[in-house]
């Protein structure tokens, strides 16, 4: 699950997988802005079959939250 | 999308090399947020081969914008301009207080709204030529006035209906304008899956992920005929897919196919299919049978909609799909990139994947032919922007060109033939009615065109308008028909010298002389216009290397060149060219003075 986390947040910043650590934010990528935030939500839900409140949304500034908000929708997070 | 998710979508992008491509630059205007949709349109200008640039005006300035002064993002660089314009940003009584307004106050907020449209559409159109799409306002879900709303005259939903029709003639009146239906597309994917509330409230974006991937899929039915990507040619597989069963096997009483069910899946697949036909699409057969069978069933079976007579061509035989596939390419003289190829095996299907990777193809998955139709009709690979009485005419077109073929066959020589056509051509100035069809030409035409400029129809009359321009075309008629709009000649003057901007035939019309008959008239225009050289280019692409020497066969001579474009000169105070012999009759408008 993490994995896939860090491969959709990859491919919707457009930045290499390894310079994602769970602190990353819009404070650390320049390419994290509210629409690509908006762009990066939405890929997370397709890619999980999940949807999150919208208060969840703007409380997912980080990847650690992020992980943690697609672990809590996710039956089975592995 | 062509099954990739969202974020697999923007992966191939990231990886992608674009900038090789050519560039294909969309504004969008819009009054709500719609960002997101970016992705979706720009892998789908990828596939269709183009790099494509997305600029948003400044939120909700879509006035400002429109009627311009200050330099935003249209301008003559623009190529496609997308419309969203949200009823709730534009009216809020009228999307969301319909129920609290007088009969006067409905009145004068349509009227604003009214002016609105007409300022905003006349405002574009003065910055761009580009394709103008225009996404149409949404019926209401939930009309304001309940049910009483439906059945009264001025309710809510009329209200809103009579806005969509007051946009779609206001854009009609335009060249090059279109209004995209927002309720279709909703429709299509549910109404219950086209909002994201979240995100309306959050960021007024009121749209889903689906909502904008079947928007993007949408728009791109309008963009791909304007870049000459739509498809021309549906070749079909027999078994299993325009009847249940296979005919050597089973026999034709043993084969499915009628009005109940089970071979009402494949009777429904035929109509969609004799539609296409009507829509000026090409049929062809690809088929591992015996001939005859395949045949006996389009003669002799009841429930046959498809008759041979709509097929323009057939390979029925034991060999490989994909050599057929070239074959039928060669035999109708279109790209294989123009194909939609349609099977129920998976492995033929993968194998002209592999092989013919220009070719679009769609295989139908096995036990689930009652949802052939639909799969079909939702492709919209064969979409165009017009539709003319010469589309509609293809499949007439391609019995004709038989015909011709027979009959050369019987001639002698060449020659003969030629005269045993009884050709007449009729050479005039761009005017209303050829308009569209011109454009067209310059949209799908690849191999007989010397420099392979597109353009739409707002363009085509701006330069038919433009006193420095001709623009020329030329129709074909002979005694088994006429062949339609056969080609176009762009000439741009400058002082004493005219540019060839566009030189381009119709594929129809190759081989009967009609591109020197056409080139002689063009250059005696240039020399009536008191021009004493013409200037001929040729751009190589892939698919047109046939018309390499076009130009230095005919008297020009090679100027200055670089890799991309070689150009020609023709001194026209010695040009004597004269139009082969064998035309009955040369019609033209454009030797004596307009």
């Amino acid at each position: 699950m993490e994995e896939k986390v860090l491969n959709v947040v990859s491919q919707v910043l457009g930045i290499p997988v390894d310079t994602i650590t769970d602190d990353s934010s819009p404070e650390s990528i320049e390419a994290w802005d509210s629409l690509k935030h908006m762009n990066l939500v939405l890929a997370l839900e397709e890619e999980f079959g999940i949807r999150f409140s919208d208060e969840r949304i703007v409380a997912m500034l980080s990847v650690r939250s992020i992980k943690d908000a697609v672990a809590e929708l996710v039956p089975q997070a592995t | 999308m062509a099954g990739l998710s969202y974020s697999q979508i923007q992966g191939e992008l990231n990886s992608a090399q674009l900038s090789a491509l050519p560039p294909f630059n969309i504004a969008i205007v819009r009054n709500v947020v719609v960002e997101p949709i970016e992705p979706y349109l720009r892998y789908l200008a990828y596939r269709a081969g183009f790099n494509a640039r997305c600029d948003f005006n400044e939120y909700d300035n879509v006035f400002q914008e429109a009627v311009g002064g200050q330099k935003g993002i249209l301008n003559d660089r623009t190529d496609c301009v997308l419309v969203f314009l949200k009823l709730e940003n534009v009216s809020w009584a009228l999307a969301r207080g319909f129920a609290s307004l007088g009969e006067d106050q409905i009145d004068s907020e349509k009227d604003r709204v009214r002016n609105l449209i007409s300022s905003v559409v006349a405002g574009i159109r003065k910055q761009t030529a580009g394709l103008l799409l225009w996404n149409s306002f949404e019926l209401p879900l939930q009309p304001a006035l309940g049910i009483v709303d439906y059945q009264q005259g001025m309710g809510q939903m009329a209200c809103v209906g009579e806005l969509n029709a007051f946009l779609r003639d206001t854009l009609r009146a335009q060249r090059s304008a279109y209004l995209l239906d927002m309720n279709v597309c909703r429709a299509r994917i549910g109404a219950s899956h086209f909002y994201d509330q979240r995100y309306w409230h959050m960021g007024k974006a009121p749209y889903s992920r689906e909502a904008l991937e079947e928007i993007s899929n949408e728009t791109f039915k309008y963009i791909r005929p304007l870049l000459g990507k739509n498809r021309k040619c549906l070749v079909l597989d027999c078994d299993n897919v325009l009847w249940g069963g296979t005919v050597g096997e089973d026999g034709l009483p043993g084969i499915k196919l009628g009005r109940t069910y089970p071979g009402s899946a494949y009777y429904e697949l035929q109509q969609e299919i004799l539609n296409l036909y009507h829509r000026g699409v090409v049929l062809a057969l690809c088929s591992k049978n015996n001939e005859q069978d395949v045949w006996e069933v389009f003669d002799a079976h009841p429930d046959m909609l498809l008759r041979k007579e709509h097929i323009a061509t057939a390979q029925i035989n034991w060999r490989d799909k994909v050599s057929n596939l070239k074959q039928i390419a060669a035999d109708l003289s279109l790209g294989l990139d123009s194909f939609v190829f349609v099977d129920d095996s998976p492995f033929e299907a993968e194998q002209v994947r592999q092989y013919l990777p220009q070719v679009q193809v769609v295989h139908l998955p096995e036990a689930q032919a009652v949802e052939y139709r639909d799969m079909l009709a939702a492709g919209g690979w064969f979409d165009t922007l017009t539709l003319s009485a010469e589309d509609r005419q293809r499949g007439a077109m391609y019995r004709a060109e038989a015909s011709r073929q027979e009959l050369q066959m019987q001639s002698h020589d060449l020659a003969s033939y030629y005269a045993s056509l009884s050709m007449v051509l009729e050479i005039g100035l761009a005017d209303d009615f050829s308009i569209p069809r011109i454009a067209q030409l310059t949209q799908k035409t690849n191999q007989f065109n010397l420099t392979t400029r597109r353009y739409s129809d707002a363009q085509i009359q701006a330069l038919s308008e433009d006193r420095s321009v001709d623009v020329i075309h030329v129709q074909l008629k002979d005694r088994f028909g006429a062949s339609g709009l056969a080609g176009v000649c762009i000439l741009k003057y400058e002082e004493d010298r005219a540019h060839i901007d566009s030189f381009l035939l119709s594929c129809r019309v190759l081989g009967r002389g009609v591109e020197d008959a056409f080139l002689v008239q063009c250059m005696k225009r240039a020399r009536l216009r008191g021009c004493t050289i013409a200037i001929g280019e040729y751009l190589p692409t892939a698919k047109n290397d046939q018309v390499r020497d076009f130009y230095p066969q005919r008297a020009f001579h090679p100027v200055a060149q670089d890799h991309s474009v070689h150009r020609f000169e023709l001194d026209l105070t010695t040009f004597e060219g004269s139009e082969p012999a064998f035309f009955s009759r040369i019609d033209s408008q454009i030797t004596s003075i307009q």
